[in-house]
């Protein structure tokens, strides 16, 4: 590969230097005078009919400001992702446990908190639909006005009866996946602040600044440009804040008292009342051939999205195309249900959908690789996806398939070695693998533009205006290592302005595995710009052609070999009152000649990350304790832009899908409340990591990429509990169909 | 209202304050001195350690101890760290090693590892593992963060 400035390389993050001294603010954090507090109050029934809010007694407590229903709504009192169904504020039905009913505005936390407990919220219960199989039966009650079932995707590619007459071994099983939280560990925050010109600013800890401003807009029914929403730092998201909730009530809660409101939720709210991973249970059938082949696929999925659709949908689509894993299935029969219940909501969560396809087809090829005597290496080599391939969905997959044998003849060593380590004592050692597939992008005929912006500052240094956050996986950092080597100017010329949406330009919902591809993308072109319009002025102040003159490395280059530093054409630029800035959008590209166009809107995906990841466990059997000694994970991804940055998106994907594995489950106990605590719901800690891991990046470079790079977000997460699950399974030979693996189970099993 | 008057040390410099005796050190640093850099995840369980701090050498979950407690304690937070604007080693090798993402956690990491160094300067990878259990992290995967505070450990032995 050739020399470069930066790309590749472990850049130090910027923003690390504000995090390790305390100074990065966070939206809690941020200093600021006369401020509210509110509280919410919250909805204590599954499921009910809401007859009264009596905010009486609570507006008499000494610093209780106002209490704010459905009522003080101005504007539009529901929003939401994909479908307008999300109340900001309870209206008649009580739809989950925890859903917001009224806020509390008081001086401080305290009386804010007690005064919430003195509102009086009569609902009369009706019994909750928590199951999604039950909500879409027939004598369902329900849930919202067009019924249970949200939304359903039926795909056929071949002919599936056919395939299976065909077939020398059919396997059928029903895999279980849980509700889980992102459990960041910042909480959902907002706060508002009306401002005497009938402005709001209002900060965000959220993935979509420009839909927070949007839907606020909405609330209040004001227009988009009166609200200016600032992010604060990002206490980390993964999907999860993809929700404007809590900014429209911070937002609507200013507003009425026309100050300043905090909204902090507690753990507990967290838990209950913002989009998680969707539970589901997905029915797979697998039919092969003696020698591997795949000849047959067929599934049902039952998809819960909770009490509203949040991106519902979308995650249906993505768990749909990634049914059949990276395999070339070629007779296919899909049906995915996306189904309303009383539940907590389930929206985006990082894999959307594809970390339960991925759990139930990489348990059933190595259960098909069982059946027939065939190694997990063995069968999968038969039926991966190559290019050129076509995909179900009538996609043909790209060069990124290059991968998956090399990951595979990795993978094949990996087990090798792992299967040599002897089990410690009392226990039985085993060793797994899955492989993955996750698509980038919000898929065909989503509108999906990225615009960034960049301005060449007097002292040559360049300052960026990114559209969309960084949620705190770095995407700064990466942004500004693209920026510098397109300029070919150190890194540490390139600095990053705080995104506002009153001047930073709109750069998307940061999400989707795609923001290394969007960004860099359009910022790459935005440095093109920049250059020949800085050409421009260089020509205009020397008097020389423009033809004679050329960039290289922040100077001006002229035919006779002059050099001129980039800085004094900027500086005597802005003495003329002109500004050397560009602005670039990036498009997802869908190009209409090689996208199918009979799909529903939002399929197919065009684009994808392969990889694979390997586990070791060991087991002890009489407990079902697992503990898992290795995990090696092998990624591709296009090209690496900053070293310690993939590797610390892998490592951190690889640990929630440890979590999935082994404990996440926001379950309902025994008193019939959901799991809302961190003492309930166990993510994993320093020491349920394996001592022992290791990242194997592979780089073929995607060539509609920013310098080949593409995403890696979101790809880590979806192997590692079948990786894990397959490994207890050739430990134990204990075949685990639900997440979480509890010792209880396996012990039972 | 019920308040209390609390003498400490913090960061090095005697404090005074007044407050209702049932508010946590984490609500005092928090809303009352501006500190901000330990935070509050779990809800004052005791379960993620992003509000860590050092009350007498020892790592507190600050969420956990009422304000009088730490009468005459000395309380170190992560703005009192870094000396004449440099850098503790474990604040450098945090930002070298990669170690920091969304960095909620950050504060609550560096301090407990502060604490462990102090207890046992030659931790083995196990050993940081154990001192820093009591610290969530939901983005790292905590590779990184072990490997800061090997590095920042070995730079404190030759320094
Ligand atoms: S806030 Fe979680 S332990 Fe203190
Ligand atoms: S860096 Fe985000 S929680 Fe640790």
């Amino acid at each position: 590969m050739p020399e470069t400035i930066t790309i590749g390389k472990s850049e130090l993050r910027k923003d690390a230097w504000k995090k390790v001294t305390g100074a990065a603010r966070y939206v809690a954090d941020i200093p600021l005078r006369d401020v509210y507090y509110g509280a919410i109050v919250r909805s204590s029934v599954h499921y009910g009919h809401l007859k009264s809010i009596d905010t009486q007694t609570a507006e008499q407590v000494a610093g209780v400001h106002k209490v704010v229903t459905a009522a003080d709504v101005p504007g539009l009192p529901v929003f939401g992702a994909l479908v307008h169904d999300q109340p900001v504020l309870a209206v008649d039905t009580i739809h989950h446990w925890g859903q917001p009913v009224a806020i509390v505005i008081a001086d401080t936390k305290e009386i804010a908190a007690q005064a919430a407990q003195l509102v009086l919220v009569t609902v009369e219960p009706i019994l909750p639909i928590l199951d999604p199989v039950e909500a879409v039966e027939l004598n369902a009650s329900k849930l919202h006005a067009d019924g249970n079932l949200l939304a359903q995707f039926e795909i056929k590619d071949g002919d599936v009866e056919l395939g299976f007459a065909e077939a020398d071994v059919i396997l059928e099983e029903t895999f279980s996946l849980p509700l889980v939280s992102p459990a960041y560990l910042e909480t959902e925050t907002s706060v508002a602040q009306w401002n005497s010109d009938g402005s709001l600013t209002v900060w965000v800890s959220s993935q979509h600044p420009f839909v927070d401003q949007a839907e606020i807009a909405a609330a209040l029914d004001i227009p988009a440009e009166k609200v200016r929403v600032k992010s604060g730092v990002i206490g980390g998201a993964f999907g999860g804040k993809e929700d404007s909730s809590i900014s429209i009530m911070a937002s609507l809660a200013a507003w009425v008292v026309q100050g300043t409101v905090k909204l902090v939720n507690s753990r507990q709210e967290s838990f209950w009342a913002h989009p998680k991973r969707h539970p589901a249970k997905i029915y797979l059938k697998l039919g092969a051939k003696n020698d591997g082949t795949f000849i047959a696929l067929k599934a049902k999925a039952f998809v819960d999205t909770g009490a509203f659709a949040s991106y519902g949908p979308a995650v249906g689509i993505i768990l749909t195309e990634t049914l059949a894993g990276s395999y070339h299935v070629p007779n296919i029969e899909l049906d995915t249900l996306v189904v309303y219940t009383n539940g907590p909501l389930a929206g985006a969560m990082r894999g959307f959908g594809s970390p339960q396809s991925h759990f139930a087809i990489e348990s059933m090829v190595d259960m098909v690789a069982h059946q027939l005597g065939l190694s997990a290496i063995e069968v999968r080599k038969k039926n991966i996806l190559r290019e050129g391939d076509q995909l179900f969905t009538g996609v043909i997959v790209n060069q990124s398939a290059n991968s998956l044998p090399l990951a595979l003849s990795h993978a094949e060593n990996i087990l090798r070695e792992f299967e040599m380590i002897e089990a410690a004592p009392g226990k039985v050692a085993g060793s797994g693998m899955a492989l993955v597939m996750q698509s980038m992008g919000l898929g065909a005929k989503v509108p999906d533009d990225s615009t960034h912006q960049m301005i060449w500052m007097p002292d040559g240094k360049v300052d960026l205006y990114l559209g969309a956050p960084d949620m705190g996986q770095g995407l700064i950092m990466t942004a500004e290592q693209i920026a510098a080597e397109a300029l070919e100017l150190p890194f540490e010329s390139v600095s990053t302005v705080d995104l506002d949406t009153w001047n930073s330009p709109n750069g998307n919902v940061t999400c989707a595995s795609r923001m290394t591809y969007m960004v860099g993308n359009a910022l790459v072109d935005a440095a093109e710009q920049l250059k020949s319009q800085m050409l421009v002025q260089a020509s205009r102040m020397m008097n020389r052609p423009l033809d004679t003159l050329s960039y290289k490395s922040g100077n001006v280059i002229t035919s006779d070999g002059g050099k001129i530093p980039v800085s004094e054409i900027i500086s005597r630029a802005a003495d003329d009152g002109i500004e050397i800035q560009s602005k670039a959008t990036f498009s997802f590209p869908y190009p209409d000649e090689t996208t199918p166009q009979n799909l529903p809107i939002g399929m197919p995906h065009v684009l994808f990350c392969f990889g694979a990841q390997i586990a070791r466990v060991e087991v002890d059997p009489e407990l079902g304790k697992v503990d898992i000694t290795h995990l090696t994970a092998i990624h591709d991804v296009g090209r690496v832009i900053s070293r310690k940055g993939v590797e610390g998106q892998i490592e951190g994907g690889m640990a929630m899908g440890l979590g999935y594995a082994l404990f996440e489950n926001m379950n309902l106990k025994a008193n019939g409340q959901w799991v809302d605590s961190f003492t309930e719901y166990l993510i994993p800690t320093f020491n349920d990591m394996p001592l022992n891991f290791r990242n194997i990046i592979l780089e073929i470079p995607e060539e509609s990429g920013p310098y080949g790079a593409k995403g890696i977000g979101e790809v880590t997460v979806p192997p590692t509990a079948p990786a894990i699950a397959n490994a207890v399974y050739n430990a134990i030979g204990v075949r685990a169909t639900a997440l979480p693996l509890s010792p209880e189970d396996l012990a039972k099993l | 209202m019920k308040t209390l008057q609390v003498t400490f040390l913090l960061n090095g410099f005697e404090k005074t304050i007044v407050s209702a005796p049932n508010r946590t050190l984490l609500d005092v640093l928090r809303d009352d001195l501006n500190l901000t850099g330990a935070k509050d995840s779990c809800g004052g369980e005791g379960e993620c350690g992003a509000c860590t701090v050092i009350v007498d050498d020892k790592a507190i979950n600050a969420c956990m101890i009422l304000i009088g407690q730490v009468q005459g304690c000395a309380v170190e937070t992560i703005e009192g760290l870094a000396e004449n604007g440099q850098l503790h080693p474990l604040q450098r090798a945090f930002v070298e090693a990669g170690a920091v993402q969304c960095g909620y956690c950050t504060p609550g990491a560096i301090l407990a590892a502060k604490a462990l160094l102090l207890e046992n300067p030659h931790p083995s990878d196990v050993e940081i593992r154990d001192g820093l259990s009591g610290n969530l992290c939901r983005c790292t995967g905590y590779v990184k963060i072990v490997e800061a505070v090997r590095l920042a450990a070995a730079e404190m032995r030759h320094a």
